[in-house]
């Protein structure tokens, strides 16, 4: 018995050597923020499903195409696997028209998507709407494909109201502008 | 849809009127993923932006380093791509975007020259070479008597 309780007591003040309180603390502080992380990730926002376009007070949209498959209105619409910004489709334009009183950006970064529908690639020009204040409604940022800052022309993270005559960025379009070949 | 990809591919023998052109095809796609979100469509480029090269690009070919210069600018240079494609693309832009100042004696550029160039890309230097070189344009109008 004698040897039970020096047993225990040695391994009970071995723990308490080990761990400290704060770092318990440490411990509850990353779960909790972790679990309210939980619901911004793209296997959250999947399982979600009937609750339309994943924002909001934004009613669900559709192109009325089934080739163009999905809602224009969710960061989960295909067109925007790249993109980076506030989507025009919830800031009176659509996926691939400005707001009225905005113009597009001639300087765009391009990049492919997959249609679901058929399984081809598509070459999208994210054009960026610019001229009113930043649309603040509807932000996605996906960015698949994206490159760090030494390849500019492949970064997201710059303002891309270049060329027009104002660099305020507003909201930002996925146009297709044609279809990628195959690799060889 | 994939049938005509692939229809795509297998008649991608070099044509004569792009020399240097294996698939123009390809070297389409890959002015529109690599060039024309800056260089514009049709290559006219944007004020503060990438410059132009609609219509003159092709000049480059006829001044003392203009063809090197192709070779280091860099948006060549720093292009995601091989080599090969690289210097297809090359060919593609000088011949779709200024066929008229394309030299009779054009010889494409070949993936082992644009090795040679992109290792050795311009910066900031890029745009005071070009201007030196466009310079160079009008002496060489001068001296065609055109």
């Amino acid at each position: 018995m004698k040897d039970f309780d020096k047993l225990s007591e040695g391994a009970v003040r071995g723990l308490a050597r080990m761990n400290s309180r704060r770092g318990v603390l440490a411990t509850i502080g990353g779960l909790i923020t972790g679990g309210a992380m939980f619901p911004v990730l793209p296997v959250a926002r999947a399982s979600g499903g009937a609750t339309g376009s994943g924002y909001d007070g934004v009613a669900p949209q559709s192109t009325g195409n089934p080739m163009d498959p999905g809602d224009p209105a969710s960061c989960d619409y295909w067109r925007y696997c790249g993109i980076d910004g506030f989507l025009c489709s919830c800031c009176g334009g659509s996926a691939s028209a400005c707001p009225p009183g905005t113009e597009m950006s001639p300087i765009t970064w391009i990049g492919t998507c997959t249609n679901p529908a058929d399984g081809v690639n598509y070459i999208i020009s994210y054009n960026d709407c610019c001229g009113k204040p930043a649309c603040g409604r509807c932000l996605c940022n996906r960015n698949e494909g994206e490159r760090p800052m030494t390849r500019p022309q492949l970064n997201n993270d710059i303002n891309w109201c270049l060329g027009t005559s104002t660099a305020a960025y507003t909201c930002s379009t996925a146009v297709i502008i044609g279809v990628a070949l195959k690799e060889e | 849809m994939r049938v005509i990809a692939a229809l795509i591919l297998m008649t991608a023998a070099a044509s004569a009127e792009m020399p240097g052109v294996q698939n123009e095809a390809r070297a389409k796609m890959n002015w529109m993923m690599s060039c024309q979100g800056c260089h514009q469509p049709d290559a006219t480029g944007s004020v503060n932006g990438a410059p132009s090269m609609a219509a003159d690009v092709a000049r480059f070919l006829s001044v003392a380093g203009g063809r090197e210069y192709l070779t280091r600018v860099p948006g060549v240079a720093n292009a995601g791509m091989p080599d090969e494609q690289l210097a297809e693309l090359l060919n593609w832009t000088l011949a779709t975007f200024d066929r008229e100042h394309l030299p009779a004696d054009f010889s494409p550029f070949t993936k082992e020259e644009i090795a040679a160039g992109r290792v050795r890309p311009l910066v900031s230097e890029a745009s005071v070479m070009r201007e030196a070189l466009r310079k160079g344009f009008q002496a060489e109008q001068r001296s065609a008597g055109k």
